[in-house]
């Protein structure tokens, strides 16, 4: 799997692709682990085609990250596969899920101050 | 959150208690988490629950005792329990024979979910079993025909009472599709299993000794040792190096003596060792020994947690080629060697691969270990956490509209 990662408009935003699972989730939990104070990450998974419930509880665990900041973890650009599986797992309630890095963007609060 | 959790607990022995055990060790780490209430079921003269528990840097755990397994009241005292603590959110940690394994009792205690929600607090059930693929003989609620039906209907009656919850959780994919499809619920999820255990790599060498055949669970209802017995006789007869068959457990609840009686029968059958109830401490052990974990099932309820813990060490697993766990490997990622259910040349064959082959051993079992570990329990209870948030947020902004279109 490949992340990169980009800053855009003040939002860290890591596209993801490749399979998401067991084998593949240290690339991310290392990615979390060397940003702990992150507040807003959008996770486009636009090049993911297969996930597991690893892949699913490494996204978990960003989120929980962000919301203890004070921010949040928005996703993109699911393909069907893997929205079928949020589905299936009713964490397509938990997640703000967009269609595009845009929308994604837009749904941030705006930072005060 | 205040979270309380309807379950067997230990020392209690009943099915499930592992498992909320380890859930409850997690949960209790978590800081949004302020305080764990377990309304767990009445202990046996002589034994006793810990003490309440405030351990630094743990959310406080009170264990009450609530229900008692067998007796018909058990949901109205559970419900009343609820009442006297008062939590936020209730997990009900449940199987079909949970409460009692008479089918009026077991009926009855199912109402517990829905009684639970009526007082108040956010309810959700993590449901290990559906009665859709339950064998009812094997689980120990046999009959005749009329019976098993008669008690499927009812089942369906009870199955629509514990999608009364705000949330039921299942761990294999296949019960999301049957609670949905059949009974058109929509608030089912799927929660995976999760390993018990964050273990470091596990260290695969074996002990001095005969190679170590194990089997571990409760035993006599749809884990049934009599083919394992047998096709460990034929091993040792084809096979060179000196062999243990190792059964690691006590008899289900639902069948008091079974194991007795099986070692009566197969005591012709040298190196047998039978280990009785095996305490927490002495898990690591039993697993870490055994070179092959063998799982006699003749049908299937659910996700397997022996599965995962023989994961979680690292080991080679052979396993019966049934519908649901054949299933649940693909999905889950493990591997091993599949046997015809109750044929023991079949589970001597499969046995056999990983007798002959330690490198092949070995490889199945690092697999394993990767798998078990890429899901541990504590973080299937942050996707629990994430729920329950989830849910009472919707409460709350429920109660909030309702405030506003009285104003």
């Amino acid at each position: 799997m490949e992340l990169n990662h980009r800053v855009t408009d003040g939002v860290n935003v890591l596209e993801l692709s490749g399979r998401f699972d067991a084998y593949e989730v240290p690339t991310v939990v290392k990615w979390f682990d060397a940003h702990p104070d992150i507040v807003n990450v959008i996770v486009n998974l636009s090049g993911v085609g297969f996930i597991d419930s690893s892949g699913l509880s490494t996204l978990v665990k960003g989120l929980k990250r962000c919301r203890q900041n004070g921010g949040d973890l928005h996703l993109c650009g699911l393909q069907q596969p893997v929205l079928i599986i949020f589905e299936l797992t009713r964490l397509d309630k938990a997640f703000s899920i967009f269609a595009d890095e845009a929308a994604a963007r837009a749904a941030f609060k705006p930072v005060e101050g | 959150m205040r979270i309380a959790l309807v379950s067997t607990y230990p020392p209690g022995k009943g099915s499930l208690n592992e498992y909320a055990f380890h859930f409850v060790s997690h949960l209790r780490r978590k800081p949004e988490v302020s305080e764990v209430l377990i309304l767990a079921d009445d202990l046996p003269d002589g034994l006793s629950y810990p003490a309440d528990d405030a351990a630094p840097g743990l959310a406080p755990l009170r264990i009450r005792p609530s229900w008692r397994f067998g007796e018909w009241n058990n949901a109205t005292r559970i419900q009343q329990a609820v009442k006297d603590v008062q939590p936020d959110v209730v997990l009900l940690n449940l199987q079909f024979a949970t409460f009692a394994d008479r089918r009026v009792q077991g009926a009855l205690g199912l109402l517990s979910p829905w009684l639970v929600k009526s007082t108040g607090p956010v309810t959700v059930v993590l449901l290990h079993n559906i009665m859709e693929t339950v064998d009812l003989g094997k689980a120990g609620f046999g009959g005749n025909a009329l019976i098993e039906g008669i008690t499927r209907v009812a089942g369906n009656v009870f199955t629509r009472m514990l999608l009364q919850a705000d949330m039921v959780a299942v761990t294999i994919p296949k019960y999301v599709d049957i609670l949905t499809s059949k009974y058109g619920a929509e608030h089912v999820v799927l929660a995976p299993h999760g390993a018990f255990e964050e273990l470091p790599e596990p260290a695969y060498a074996l002990p001095d000794g005969p190679l170590q055949i194990m089997t571990f669970g409760k035993f006599g209802t749809y884990k049934k040792v009599e083919a394992l017995i047998e096709a460990f006789e034929r091993l040792q007869q084809s096979q060179k190096q000196p062999l243990e068959l190792v059964i690691a457990g006590t008899d289900s609840p639902n069948t008091p003596g079974y194991l007795a009686n099986v070692q009566q029968r197969y005591a012709q059958v040298e190196n047998v060792r039978y280990t009785g109830y095996v305490e927490e401490i002495d898990v690591p052990r039993i697993f870490q020994e055994a070179a092959v974990v063998v799982f006699p099932y003749n049908s299937t309820t659910g996700s397997s947690g022996v599965l995962h813990q023989a994961g979680s060490y690292g080991k080679a697993v052979v396993l019966p080629d049934l519908g649901d766990f054949a299933e649940l490997i693909r999905d889950e990622g493990y591997t091993g060697e599949f046997f015809e259910p109750d044929d023991p040349v079949s589970m001597a064959a499969s046995i056999a691969r990983f007798i002959d082959d330690p490198d092949y051993r070995r490889r199945v079992g690092e697999h394993n270990f990767v798998v078990a570990s890429g899901l541990p329990i504590s973080e299937v209870v942050d996707w629990y956490l994430l729920h329950f948030e989830r849910l009472l947020n919707q409460r709350r902004s429920a109660a909030l509209t309702v405030s506003q279109e009285a104003n």
